[in-house]
């Protein structure tokens, strides 16, 4: 989904005295870069002015007065300047960027420091490319206008001063002219910048929907030629290519215009110069470098007025990305450690749900008063139909959320009176789709334990069944995985992540078992993996396999939110109940699979090897 | 302004080929050029009327403040200060509008038609091309283009004529004085030229880090709970910071190469301006030249030198958008599947008579995928087709749609050559329902509709969606049937999926039909409504079903085990368990799975 997708929702941007004030609390750390290039862009702005001063000097009182040892006076000290403004525009352009640079550094750590406190609620509530767009585009937003938007409005200012101040001390009544002038000029840029930045929202709204368009057109080629959808297809489509066309136009079609009509305006203030200087020569009010001065001026105060402009009417959406950044900041954990949380050194110990109520955001009921004590050295295997709320049982053990009501004892204590990172850093979990990290398969082992040798990887990854495939790849243990593990079958990324439960040797174990089928020699592996982490351990199995369920000790079947079944293999399937059809037809289901006379020929395809 | 319209959109992009790149482009442009060189022509008549603005102030100085020469009146000179300043914004206006339009309208023409030829692209192509790679081409590479048109083509233009008019115009002040003015311009073209190639590799690492940060940043919240599980959050902020700080460096990089670009070039271009002031200002005390002419130069000298240092910029971006036009025309390159060639049109509907006659298909000339497939299948009868993965099952339901052309032997549908029938013809007779069908992010009830080629009535879907047992799901999703699919709407399961289809296919109403039976992990309930939607399908209608187990084809007309491409066992089903194989080994399996479980069960209990 492109980031753009994600943007223009929800903050207005309004100039809001506490969004600056929090603003200007990021840039205090920097308040010496931030003088510094403001001393450099000053001096560069008066600079500029002081230059068209000097050229008027020199027709003035080099030309005119003939007078060559004057002229090369003025000439040496133009020379002067321009290495000394050299110098400065060196200073400034480094001291800005750079503090960019860091700012957004600084905001983009910020952010990420506070999304790792975050709960997993939050993160199923937000879409994943939301909290991207805040962390790359909003960061980027905010810093540039921390950054070059003040650098150049200060240089607009400062120069628009600075040349006034020459115009009036060169003459007043001229001078006023350009002042009256330069609201309008002002005011008009603003309009268009205005205009212009929607046109550009507009077409990067198009931008994202056509660039979704093409991923749809090439991912489901197959159904759209076997429907012959072609023709309807390319008219959608050309109605998104043609808003393209015309959003784009318009955007480039104001700023062709903007420039003119700016330029027009000022046009006018110069007739006036001119006008009024015709008619007085001869009074010794004006001379030709003045003229010129004032010409001059008017073609250069152009600039620093698009700047400002632009400044101003990015200033809004700055602001509104600083404000989503803040609110994703002033988001408050909702798991964390109560004050006085405590490590008990070891979570060992019996399990206790007591009258376990849970419901997510919806409010609908997933566990209902559930009750259930895991006896330390137990597996327990939970069973039964997508939605019954296994997974929340589950989530709710690692304590990734926290009863709505009742509670969850662990070794006698509550387990909200504990630490997070006692309980956390204790289990070892192994999720349905298995999460890996990009970068190589010991890097993600050793993510079990971050300080774990290279023979404790090894030993992990044979206890856990997954050595032998990773021997046989051509860098071994160095092997790159990919992003997220692209690079690997699903029963390769299982093998790793249980070696990297066995390597964190957790005190409680907790698997969702992949319902994908893999071939046998794999999931042998992944059998021998579990049995190895299985033993002497707490363990709590949403299972699909029956060979992982029958090895339980107990079978929970959880229809509901409640256990609607209990017992062992055997005294389950005399019930004759939920268990026994569940039971029979994965029973057909798996016998079929491993039975396949086909099935050799699929296992031997490369990546399931 | 030369507008042609239907010329323009038809415009077949082929036919801007070229190994020429430059050439390429501009017959990309077809339709657009004369605009383009309005365009341009214009940015030239810009140029002269910002040099007329300061050949007017050397005049109205030398005419009217220093002398009182003047013919004309003083109002009527500021007033052409005015309309000097009109005509130039006029002027540039009407460039930029018409490289806009160029830009605009040659673009859109661009992305129109890679789109529709993406779709028209054989599958093989798209089976062997990377997604992510397709469409970077069509969004980043399109859009370098289209800058290519609208900035930096028409800013270089800017530059030269900038250049070259006000050259022109000092030329005529004074020649010495001119060529002395410029002499530092190879200088600042070239130190341009060098700085912005440095600028684009540092650019360019600089984005490099900015992907990688991306993915960690990615990787980090979509594998929340597994950082969450071990308890790992110091270790990815160290991870994040490590990228981060990365990222911090490489801009840093960038910005010290513009820090020392820009204050470089302004001395440089301030010195030969100032030399430049020094002679004319010398000159014109030694009478060589007027106080006007000293202040035409004064302004022109500005409007010669400094636009140059952004010369570098656009040639290295230029030369970037040379490389995009290569990049987007190599698809363009590939031949498109023709949808409507064919001999034969039927005059009433196809009944779906088949016959398979000693059928070979290869995709490359090394691999022969299908070997010598013959059968016949009569019109609304059930073929099956049970073999493992890559036995070629697939590849042959394939061949019917002619996703593929069969490379020897006959296809024969009502006794005529399956070739000579149009594919748009065939795809409009012929319904697939995949395993998994891929759906798109639109509603429910558009994915039903979909390709279904007219208005569907409410009712008629909803009906259709009954029989596919997907009609109660539906009723409760958040909004129904108008419910989006997708990131920003409901997920849907594989089960649901194939229902959806099963759905839209009822809606289409093929004669023949392609099932892919194999069954994703679902619930029996709705397994057994599944088949029963099948069933429900299958009437009338002449349908291969590629199938993974025994009891779903076992009342098929016909079943064909395949194995390495090779039918190897043909018959009934009780005329197949007559006899030693593959399928009465599959049949045998079920019985002992039965015994096993019976077994299994009471040993148990």
């Amino acid at each position: 989904m492109p980031s753009d997708f994600y943007e223009e929702e929800e903050f207005q941007g309004q100039l809001n005295g506490n969004v600056f004030k929090r603003i200007g609390g990021l840039m205090r750390p920097h308040w010496r870069w931030v003088t510094g290039f403001l001393i450099a862009v000053i001096l560069v702005s008066i600079l500029d002015a002081y230059f068209t001063y000097l050229s008027k000097q020199i027709v003035d009182e080099g030309i005119l007065a003939g007078d060559t040892a004057a002229l090369r006076r003025i000439l040496i000290q133009y020379g002067t300047m321009i290495i000394i403004q050299a110098v400065a525009v060196f200073a400034f352009v480094y001291l800005v960027g750079v503090l960019g640079e860091k700012v957004r550094y600084d905001m983009r750590q910020m952010l990420f420091n506070h999304l790792q406190k975050l709960s997993l609620s939050y993160y199923s509530r937000t879409p994943v490319g939301w909290i991207m767009s805040r962390v790359t585009n909003d960061t980027e937003r905010v810093a540039d206008l921390v950054t070059w938007g003040l650098l150049d409005s200060t240089w607009g200012v400062i120069n628009i001063i600075t040349a006034m101040g020459f115009m009036f001390a060169i003459n007043w009544q001229l001078a006023l002219i350009v002042l009256a002038v330069l609201p309008i000029l002002l005011y008009v840029a603003y309009e268009f910048r205005k205009r212009i930045l929607d046109q550009f929202r507009k077409v990067r709204k198009v931008n994202s929907k056509i660039t979704a368009s093409y991923n749809e057109n090439i991912s489901g080629v197959r159904v759209i030629k076997a429907l012959g959808r072609e023709d309807e297809n390319l008219n959608e489509f050309k109605v998104l290519s043609s808003d393209m066309r015309r959003f784009g136009y318009r955007a480039a079609w104001l700023s062709a215009l903007f420039l003119p009509s700016v330029q027009i305006i000022s046009a006018f203030a110069l007739g006036g110069i001119i006008w009024y200087s015709g008619a007085h020569v001869g009074t010794a009010l004006l001379t030709v470098g003045s003229i010129q001065a004032f010409v001059s001026y008017m073609t250069s105060i152009l600039w620093p007025i698009q700047d400002l402009a632009r400044v101003f009417a990015e200033m809004q959406r700055s602001l509104a990305s600083a404000e989503r950044i803040f609110s994703l900041v002033d988001t408050p954990p909702e798991i964390k450690d109560k004050p006085g949380a405590i490590d008990p050194g070891t979570i060992q110990g019996d399990i206790h749900f007591e009258h376990l109520s849970f419901w997510y955001e919806d409010e609908m009921p997933v566990i209902k008063d559930l009750n259930l004590t895991i006896r330390r050295g137990e597996t327990i295997a939970l069973v039964g139909s997508t939605g019954g709320g296994k997974t929340t049982i589950v989530n709710l053990l690692c304590r990734f959320y926290e009863p709505k009501r009742g509670r969850i004892l662990i070794g006698n204590h509550d387990y909200t009176d504990l630490s997070l990172q006692s309980i956390q850093s204790r289990i070892g979990v192994v999720l349905q789709t298995p999460h890996l990290f990009s970068g190589t398969i010991r890097d993600n082992i050793a993510y079990g334990r971050l300080n774990a040798t290279p023979e404790e990887i090894e030993r992990a990854a044979r206890l856990a069944g997954a050595h032998r495939f990773i021997s046989n790849l051509e860098k071994g243990y160095d092997e790159e995985v990919g992003e997220g593990g692209v690079l690997l079958s699903v029963g390769q990324k299982q093998l790793i992540s249980l070696a990297r439960a066995v390597l964190s040797d957790p005190e409680i174990f907790i698997m969702d078992e992949a319902t994908s089928s893999v071939d046998t020699l794999t999931e042998a592996a992944i059998q021998k993996g579990m049995d190895a982490i299985m033993r002497g351990r707490t363990s709590i199995i949403i299972a699909h396999r029956l060979s992982t369920i029958k090895r339980a000790s107990r079978i929970l079947v959880i229809e509901d939110g409640q256990i609607a079944e209990m017992g062992t293999h055997a005294e389950l399937l005399k019930l004759k109940g939920k268990y026994y059809n569940l039971y029979t037809r994965q029973f057909r289901f798996e016998r079929e699979d491993a039975y396949d006379v086909f099935k050799d020929a699929a296992a031997a395809q490369p990546l399931e090897g | 302004m030369f507008h042609n319209s239907k010329g323009i959109s038809d415009f077949d992009l082929r036919n801007a080929i070229s190994s020429n790149r430059l050439l390429g482009l501009w017959r990309l442009m077809r339709g657009y050029q004369w605009d383009y060189i309005f365009a341009t022509l214009m940015q030239g008549l810009s140029a002269y009327s910002k040099t007329a603005t300061y050949l007017l102030l050397s005049y109205f100085v030398d005419h009217y403040i220093l002398a009182s020469t003047g013919k004309y009146p003083v109002w009527l000179i500021a007033l052409a200060f005015v309309a000097a300043a009109a005509f130039q914004g006029f002027f540039t206006f009407l460039s930029g509008r018409s490289a806009a339009r160029t830009a605009e309208g040659t673009i859109e023409r661009l992305r129109n038609y890679l789109y529709d030829h993406l779709q028209h692209l054989p599958f093989a192509y798209h089976a062997e091309t990377d997604t992510g790679e397709l469409i970077q081409r069509c969004t980043s590479d399109v859009d370098a283009l289209r800058r290519f048109y609208n900035d930096q083509a028409i800013g270089v233009g800017r530059i030269v004529l900038l250049f070259l008019v006000n050259f022109a115009a000092l030329l005529q002040l004074n020649v010495k004085l001119a060529l002395y003015s410029v002499v530092a311009v190879p200088v600042i073209v070239v130190t341009s030229v060098y700085f912005f190639k440095k600028v684009s590799a540092a650019y360019e690492s600089y984005q490099e880090q900015d992907a990688v940060l991306s993915t960690t940043l990615q990787e980090n919240l979509s594998g929340v709970r597994v950082v969450k599980a071990f308890a790992r959050q110091p270790h990815e902020i160290e991870k994040f910071e490590r990228t981060n700080w990365e990222k911090y460096l490489r801009g840093k990089k960038l910005l010290t190469i513009h820090s020392l670009f820009w204050p470089i070039s302004d001395t440089i271009c301030g010195f030969q301006m100032l030399s430049g002031f020094m002679l004319g200002a010398l000159m014109t005390i030694r009478g060589e030249i007027t106080v006007g002419n000293y202040l035409a130069y004064a302004g022109l000298v500005v409007w010669i030198i400094f636009p140059l240092r952004g010369l570098g910029r656009l040639i290295v971006e230029m030369s970037n958008g040379l490389v995009s036009y290569d990049r987007v025309f190599k698809i363009i390159k590939e031949i498109r599947e023709p949808l409507d060639d064919g001999s034969y049109q039927p005059k009433t509907d196809i009944r779906g008579e088949i016959v398979f006659d000693h059928v070979n298909f290869e995709y490359t000339q090394q691999e022969q995928v299908l070997h010598d497939v013959s059968f016949k299948i009569e019109a609304g009868k059930v073929v099956a087709l049970l073999g493992s993965t890559g036995s070629g099952k697939t590849t042959l339901v394939n061949l019917l749609p002619r996703f593929y052309d069969y490379t020897s032997g006959k296809i024969l549908l009502d006794g005529h050559e399956l070739n000579t029938y149009s594919r748009r013809y065939l795809r409009k007779h012929i319904g697939i329902v995949e395993q998994e069908p891929f759906l798109f992010s639109r509603s429910i009830r558009d994915n039903i509709t979909y390709g279904v080629g007219r208005d569907v009535p409410q009712e008629e879907v909803e009906q259709a969606a009954r029989m596919a047992a997907i009609h109660d799901v539906i009723l409760s999703f958040p909004e129904g049937y108008r419910t989006l699919v997708g990131e920003r709407g409901v997920t849907v399961s594989g089960g649901q999926k194939q229902r959806l289809a099963i759905a839209r296919t009822l809606l289409k109403n093929p004669c023949i039909l392609i099932l892919d039976d194999s069954t994703s992990s679902v619930d029996t309930e709705t397994e057994a409504q599944i088949r029963m939607a099948m069933q429900s399908l299958m009437k009338d209608r002449t349908t291969f079903i590629i199938a993974h187990r025994i009891q779903s084809i076992m009342n098929a007309d016909l079943i064909l085990v395949m194995e390495n491409g090779r039918i190897i066992q043909r018959g009934t089903h009780q005329s197949l368990l007559k006899e030693a194989g593959v399928y009465k080994q599959i049949y045998e399996i079920q019985t002992r799975i039965e015994n096993e479980l019976e077994e299994e069960l009471s040993s148990a209990v």
